[in-house]
């Protein structure tokens, strides 16, 4: 039996199908647009042409991200939180923390011994501490979005990026490069800006070893450093860490099955043939 | 943040008497460190909390935790406790004081020790915690929240003073009375604490001390009504060291009477802040921003100089009635006299006793301009203030101006913001100066 | 009209009730929080009105008075009083409750002052000598009331005001006991509706409405389906349905609250006593609101177990799983209480969500994820 996990973040969308051995069988990741409905069904039926599967081969379907309530064919809705808990857990069972830098959030997620979430925390309604605050100074500093954990990653030093509104530390941003600052210094003061937000907010929870970093923040190399830095010790990245919330979501739709839980509703599936 | 550490947060301050502050406040942590030694109680106290010559009078050390938080601020090493305040769950728009104290004790209780580097050696354990809701609601409610940290005995009192509308005649036995009262219950707790009984002939003396200082600090006050400035506020936001923290003591009386000796040499002399005096500004309200106090220094670099204050002043001297034998029920209507100072003439008036206050500022001391600093996590020395511009446009012209930052969280700051609020209010204080 | 769409019904339309006694000529007071005994304003023939926000509307107004950095709950009532939303209010009384109530009191009453316009001053501190205070202060409002409204105080009426408002929490009481089985009754939504609808009427009319919803609530079918987490509420102000749909919405029963416009302001009876204002006295300051403080006891400990006793006896008897504490920003009391409070639950082994929210629902739903993923946690 397969199971689907679908994540509707605010800027990608993920699928992921596995097999009851928890393995992955396909994995797709989409950008999110305006529309969630539609894309949702769009990115599923892309993923089920290229495992050459039907929707009834799928034993639960299960969404989560901000766009879960979007997903008309889902069997269940879980948070990210929970999702991204179980989804790193298959991928590094010495999971304590999770450190999650998505688009428009950034949450900490603690595990129990038992593997299941005992606190969490998410940042409060503002860009500092997102992947949103990176890519409002990128534009700002006119460097790409994507260049900018490369970029930081050549600074002799970091500098320092005191504001944690982001229209503030655009405005210190400019300042900075009025002075003269260079632009690697100043991506690596931003990571530290965003490392120092997030960690703190993550300590609440009481850091321990191992910390998984995942989200699109993962995948910034200087950031991740800067994260090290504050944490104090190396921590793990997944080897694709924007899928981790939909393998979890699909790992927990396995584990209700498992537990006796059947699809309780039909799945609304018309809407695929009218998106092509 | 390395290289930021040496940044300059300071301001440059025009008297000798400001500059010997700083030697002041280090001796304030060192004089705790010390006392301890010699066996006697510390207490965490709160600035005018009314009680201070009591403290004095039964040798107890005042370790004042919202003067340390401005003092980290100043050295710019607050974010460490900031942070471990956050960590622990308290919410990042709480009075940013409480959160450094409390940073600062979660801090020390963790690590078993005064924290590394701690600013001017940091705060010991205290003996005693003595809060008090005066001013504003942190003021219990933070020293409530340190029993998570530390298990000294703790006392609070209420302050308490009535609305402006009030008739004073109907309900000044009731205020006096019930002020009386929470003195006494404080007394007895710091009886129980010390095992001594207070001694009333020290307590006039201490009485006598603080009143002396603080009427030498109001006269250094009116001296400075002279043109040019050569006192500005900066000097005042040192000042205050020793007026609220020194309270009851001869080193406030001669540290005072040293400073209105210098005002007036320097105005026979005419030593002022700044060389063309184009623009007298009257810092309106708001605690200070501890973290950039050189903002002054800009201001004075346009010609601009804060000549007076409504912030962190000493309350206007109070004549209390004769009759009056006991001095605890003196510190009772020294209270009750001290808040309700304008109210008569705010009823006769604006109806408003901090807008009377900053009226007769503006007269007295011939005031171009008004500037008041909102800081996003002080609700009781911000919240009123765009209503007190709001009152005060009634009766005056004058350019009125409110800066946005903190008292300490530099997260809140915004340097390039401020260069350009500042230019738009020296344009309209020009504009005011030579109308077209 | 049953006594559910009633209800709806003057929750939706606010002040309604207030407004018609208002135009009948009867004296609408209106104040804040729960320092101002309704018992006072009753024997005085007056109607009490608590004030509410709209957290549906924009603070647009309020900005040109006070500052963003103020509870946005107190900014959205003055909101509403400068575009006129409180003109019904004769009275206008305020007690010193906090920094910022305090400040409000005067922004309000010099912007749009109501015909009689009064300030309670009320202790933070806690014992004998502040019982007085405060009592000197209740008489100073009574003389104010009885300047303004040229009657003579009778305490015959205040005795027969605290007997209809004691019976009032009886029914209050009664009605959250429905909420004690599993699943409870009646909807976390549906009670603060009717506590919504009771603040600006009459209370022998909120107490007919009480016994109506009662009655409807024990002849419809009783709630069935899957065991959900049962949620106990702490915070200050929520005076709108929005936050606890979302949280019952999420999966979840709402089934007790320590909030002033829940059980904090009718719990605790106010004593019959022979002068009656000792009894509201010994009621009304002794409200377990952060603002208040305490003697601190000996130990941590005693300390928490003297501040929180009553939240324990709470999660304990409505079989609480989790606990949600939602409060206003720029609460400074609640802010500084919140930790305590969580350590002293976490000790009893309970969850606890802190949340810091805006008084808006525009916001809202942005807290939903969070709220699921504690219920997630918690089952």
């Amino acid at each position: 039996m397969n199971f689907a996990g679908i994540d509707i973040g605010s800027t990608m969308t993920k699928v992921v199908i596995c097999n009851e051995h928890e393995q992955i069988v396909t994995a797709i990741i989409g950008p999110t647009g305006a529309e969630h409905r539609h894309l949702a069904l769009a990115v599923m039926d892309e993923a089920l042409k290229k495992t050459g599967m039907v929707f009834d081969q799928l034993g639960f379907i299960t969404a989560t991200g901000y766009g879960r309530i979007n997903v008309p064919f889902a069997d269940k809705q879980i948070t990210e939180i929970t999702c991204h808990a179980r989804g790193v857990r298959a991928v590094v069972p010495s999971v304590r923390i999770v450190i999650d830098i998505g688009g428009q959030d950034s949450k900490g997620i603690k595990l129990g011994l038992d593997g299941r979430v005992s606190n969490f925390v998410m940042n409060d309604k503002c860009a500092a501490g997102t992947g949103r605050f990176l890519e409002v100074i990128a534009e700002t500093l006119g460097i790409n979005l994507a260049d900018m954990g490369d970029l930081s990653m050549q600074a002799q030093s970091a500098v320092q990026i005191s504001n944690t509104c982001t229209v503030f530390a655009e405005h210190e941003v400019t300042s900075r490069l009025a002075e003269g600052a260079k632009i690697p210094e100043i991506c690596a003061g931003l990571h530290e800006a965003i490392a120092g937000r997030v960690v703190n907010m993550v300590r609440t929870l009481g850091i321990e070893k191992d910390v998984v970093v995942t989200g699109g923040g993962a995948k910034n190399r200087g950031l991740v450093k800067a994260i090290e830095g504050k944490v104090g010790f190396p921590v793990l990245t997944p080897p694709e860490p924007l899928i981790t919330g939909a393998l979890g979501a699909a790992l927990m739709g396995k584990d209700l099955v498992e537990k006796g839980a059947v699809p309780d509703h039909e799945r609304r599936l018309e809407g695929v043939t009218f998106f092509k | 943040m390395e290289e930021n550490d040496q940044a300059k947060t300071t301001a440059t301050k025009g008297t000798d008497a400001a500059r010997k502050v700083r030697a002041m406040v280090k001796n304030i942590y060192k004089s705790c460190h010390d006392a301890q030694a010699e066996g006697k109680k510390v207490a965490y106290i709160m600035v005018s909390s009314q009680y201070d010559e009591i403290l004095r009078a039964m040798d107890i050390v005042p370790l004042p935790t919202e003067n340390y938080a401005g003092l980290c601020a100043a050295k710019r090493d607050m974010d460490r406790f900031l942070t471990k305040a956050e960590e622990d769950g308290y919410s990042q728009v709480l009075c940013s004081y409480a959160r450094i104290g409390l940073g600062f004790d979660s801090m020390r209780k963790d690590l078993g020790c005064m924290p590394e580097n701690a600013p001017d050696g940091g705060m010991p354990l205290p003996d005693i915690i003595l809060g008090s809701s005066g001013v504003c609601d942190p003021r219990f409610k933070w020293f409530q929240a340190c029993g998570r940290f530390m298990t000294a005995p703790t006392y609070s009192i209420d302050v308490m003073h009535p609305a402006v509308h009030c008739d004073l005649n109907a309900v000044r036995d009731h205020y006096v009375r019930y002020q009386k009262e929470q003195f006494e219950g404080l007394i007895a707790f710091l009886e129980k604490q010390t095992g001594k009984p207070l001694n009333k002939e020290r307590l006039w003396e201490t009485i006598r001390l603080g009143d002396e200082a603080w009427r030498l600090w109001y006269e250094s006050d009116l001296l400075r009504m002279s043109k040019p400035c050569v006192m500005p506020s900066q000097d005042h936001f040192s000042v205050m060291v020793p007026a609220y923290y020194y309270s009851g003591t001869q080193e406030a009386v001669d540290f005072f009477q040293d400073l209105v000796n210098e005002v007036k040499y320097k105005i026979e002399n005419k030593l002022a802040v700044v060389k063309d005096e184009k623009y007298r500004i009257l810092y309106g309200g708001g605690l200070p921003p501890w973290h950039t106090m050189w903002f002054f220094n800009y201001f004075e670099s346009f010609g601009a100089v804060f000549v007076i204050e409504n912030q962190y002043r000493g309350f206007d001297p109070v004549e209390v009635p004769g009759h009056v034998k006991d001095p605890v029920e003196f510190l009772a209507w020294r209270t009750f006299l001290r808040y309700t100072k304008r109210h008569e003439q705010a009823r006769a008036n604006s109806g408003n006793p901090v807008v009377e206050r900053i009226l007769d500022l503006i007269k007295d001391y011939d005031i171009d301009g008004v500037f008041f600093h909102a800081c996003r996590s002080c609700r009781a020395t911000t919240i009123g203030q765009i209503h007190t511009k709001n009152t005060l446009g009634r009766y005056t012209d004058l350019p009125m101006t409110q800066f946005v930052s903190d008292m300490v969280d530099l997260r809140d700051y915004s340097e390039a913001q401020w260069k350009a609020q500042i230019e738009a209010f020296l344009e309209a204080l020009a504009a005011r100066k030579r109308p077209l | 009209m049953t006594s559910i769409t009633q209800m709806e019904d003057l929750y939706t339309q606010r002040g309604k009730r207030a407004r018609e006694l208002h135009a009948a000529g009867q004296k609408v007071v209106g104040y804040f929080c729960c320092f101002v005994p309704d018992e006072i304003i009753a024997a005085f023939d007056m109607i009490p009105y608590r004030i509410q926000g709209c957290m549906s509307e924009p603070i647009d107004r309020a900005d040109a008075h006070i500052e963003p950095m103020a509870c946005p709950f107190a900014r959205s009532c003055f909101n509403m009083a400068i575009k006129g939303d409180y003109s019904f209010l004769d009275g206008f009384v305020v007690p010193h409750s906090c920094d910022t109530i305090e400040r409000m009191y005067h922004i309000w009453r010099e912007n749009t002052p109501a015909a009689f316009n009064h300030f309670l001053n009320v202790p933070h501190m806690m014992g004998p000598s502040s019982d007085a205070f405060y009592r000197k202060e209740l008489e100073f409002f009574i003389k104010a009331l009885e300047d303004w409204s040229g009657k003579t105080f009778d305490p015959a009426k205040l005795k027969d005001a605290i007997k209809l408002y004691n019976q009032r929490r009886a029914r209050l009481r009664e009605l959250y006991a429905l909420r004690k089985p599993d699943p409870p009754l009646v909807s976390g939504a549906e009670i603060t509706q009717l506590l919504v609808a009771g603040m600006g009427m009459p209370a022998d009319e909120h107490i007919e409405l009480i016994d109506g919803l009662i009655g409807e609530i024990m002849r419809r079918p009783q709630p069935k389906g899957p065991k959900q987490p049962r949620i106990f509420i702490w915070g200050n102000e929520i005076d709108d349905t929005a936050f606890i749909k979302l949280v019952e919405e999420s999966g979840a029963s709402v089934v007790m609250d320590d909030l002033c416009t829940g059980s904090r302001f009718f719990w605790d009876d106010v004593p019959e006593t022979a002068d009656p204002l000792d009894g509201i006295v010994s009621r009304y300051l002794h409200i377990h609101c952060p603002r208040s403080y305490k003697p601190a006891a000996e130990t941590r400990e005693d300390d928490l177990e003297n501040r929180f006793g009553y939240i324990g006896e709470f999660v304990k008897t409505w079989h609480a799983d989790g606990v949600i504490f939602y409060i206003i920003r720029y609460c400074d009391t609640c802010e500084l209480e919140g930790p305590d409070l969580r350590e002293y639950l976490n000790v009893k082994g309970l969850p606890v969500l802190m949340i810091e929210d805006d008084y808006s629902t525009s916001t809202i739903g942005q807290l939903r994820t969070r709220v699921q993923a504690f219920l997630e946690m918690i089952v």
